[in-house]
């Protein structure tokens, strides 16, 4: 059985009928019953049903013309007819006009209700199951539409930059400032490779098989250093760290580098160099159970009102020197599949201090 | 001799900029370029500069954090009628997606979508320079 007991409705007009199906099955379903098809109506009106049941001999209509009338209003429930004279005639309107799934004789008996009942269930539950992969389907063809439109401009951007660049180059006759355009080519090429490397990084994320490890997070730290303290950008910023690591913390590490590597590379990005002490300072402690990283700068700094939206795929906060907007969206979707949280606080012109919180995968 | 148009360059990439100004300035179209990387801040210029603006020409970048190409159209449309007909404006973008391109062209306020990198020889085509 399901977490969720399986509701039904019961129409028919002999209230003894009612109360001896309801004392059968009430602990094992969840019964709804109406002693006419106005007061069924109103039920319906409020509530959701996964199997109807209806007597064929009613007054004002018969079983099978009340299913016809709220089919097309109440397509959802699974519709069974109890008949006790069984005519061809109603057999043939209830299939076609009515399309009830099951007839039920009356007198009925418990077993045979019973398996109509976990019939009709299954096949409720599969239509539901089917719409709901539908809608995630449709979910995830929107983002994939959204994912290529947005990386096309990224990957083509940088490219129509080079050649510009090189356009212009082919204009100039002094060759000195030759190098000013390579310099600029290199920044654009750069700057494509980083995409590229982070669009490789949101594969790994949402397709790869997680590898659980031992986490060092000095080891990790040192190693996510060495890779950015020689860019240029990088300038007269001072990292500090304090690492506290204290028993096993298990987790992936391919997602914690993911983590560390952006954000750390932000807070480089966004450094404020009217300040004279550009620093990021790094906080981590770590227990068996979780792990606290907290991430300070007193860069520029992010906007109230983009505070909420800069964990979306592609938005882009700031105006200047800002990348493709999905750095911080891997960071969000790497955390959410480590079972964690991040949250981020910021002022323009002080900085920011991201927050992250994880727990540890036990193997 | 016609004078020389003025320029506007809107674009969030700061690379853009510096080449488009300088291609445009090589090239003799114009001596005069005026640069923005947000379009929110073009857009606050053009209104407060509505009656001393000279006949200008805008290049327009398309995807852009904030406010895009297409949302800084959407503003332009609602600005003064003196001030569309002193402004004529490309596009120039880098997108090759089908949708963008015909909503370019039904645009009433943009003259075309150029494609990145700027060719002068189109624009000065496109201009009748």
């Amino acid at each position: 059985m399901s977490e969720k007991p399986i509701t039904i409705l019961y129409i028919d007009d002999e209230e003894h009928n009612l109360h001896s199906f309801k004392a059968s099955f009430r602990k094992q379903y969840d019964i709804t019953i109406a002693s006419s098809v106005v007061t069924a109506e109103e039920i319906l009106e409020k509530q959701d049903f996964c199997i109807i049941l209806a007597d064929q001999r009613m007054p004002i209509m018969t079983g099978v013309q009340f299913f016809e009338k709220i089919r097309t209003k109440y397509p959802k429930p699974i519709r069974i007819l109890i008949t006790g004279h069984t005519d061809i005639g109603a057999a043939i309107d209830a299939i076609n006009k009515g399309e009830v799934f099951r007839f039920i004789d009356k007198p009925w008996d418990y077993g045979y209700v019973e398996n109509a009942i976990s019939h009709a269930y299954d096949i409720y539950k599969t239509r539901e199951d089917l719409k709901e992969r539908n809608e995630e389907l449709q979910k995830a063809n929107e983002e994939l539409d959204k994912f290529v439109y947005s990386a096309s401009h990224d990957l083509r951007a940088p490219l129509m930059s080079v050649l510009g660049i090189v356009n212009l180059a082919l204009l100039e006759d002094d060759v000195k400032s030759q190098n000013e355009y390579l310099e600029l080519i290199r920044q654009s090429v750069k700057k494509l490779d980083t995409f590229i490397i982070n669009i490789i990084d949101y594969y790994k994320n949402a397709r790869g098989v997680p590898v659980v490890t031992d986490i060092s997070f000095d080891e990790l730290v040192t190693e996510v250093q060495a890779t950015i303290q020689y860019l240029p950008e990088y300038g007269n910023l001072q990292m500090t760290t304090d690492i506290e690591q204290d028993g096993v913390f298990q987790s992936d590490v391919m997602k914690l580098r993911i983590i560390f590597n952006n954000l750390i590379n932000n807070a480089i990005k966004f450094q404020d160099t009217s300040k004279p002490n550009q620093f990021v300072h790094l906080k981590i402690k770590s227990t068996p159970k979780s792990a606290k990283i907290i991430i300070e700068d007193n860069g520029s700094g992010i906007r109230e009102s983009d505070q909420d939206k800069i964990f979306k795929m592609f938005y882009r906060a700031g105006a200047t020197n800002s990348g493709s907007g999905i750095g911080l969206y891997i960071v969000h979707e790497a955390i959410a599949k480590l079972g964690g949280e991040i949250s981020v606080s910021s002022k323009v012109g002080e900085g920011s201090i991201f927050e992250v919180n994880i727990p540890s995968i036990r193997k | 001799m016609k004078p020389l148009l003025h320029f506007f360059l809107i674009d969030d990439s700061t690379f853009d900029l510096f080449i488009y100004e300088k291609l445009l300035k090589k090239s003799g179209i114009t001596d005069s370029v005026k640069t923005f990387n947000s379009a929110r801040d073009a857009l606050k210029y053009l209104v407060s500069q509505a009656d001393s603006l000279p006949e200008s020409v805008i290049l327009l970048d398309l995807q852009m954090p904030d406010m895009n190409g297409f949302e800084f159209i959407d503003e332009f449309d609602h600005l003064p009628q003196s001030l569309h007909e002193k402004i004529r404006i490309f596009m120039l973008s880098s997108t090759i997606d089908t949708r963008d391109i015909d909503k370019a062209k039904a645009s009433r306020h943009i003259i075309d979508l150029l494609p990145k990198p700027l060719e002068i020889t189109t624009l000065r085509n496109k201009l009748e320079i």
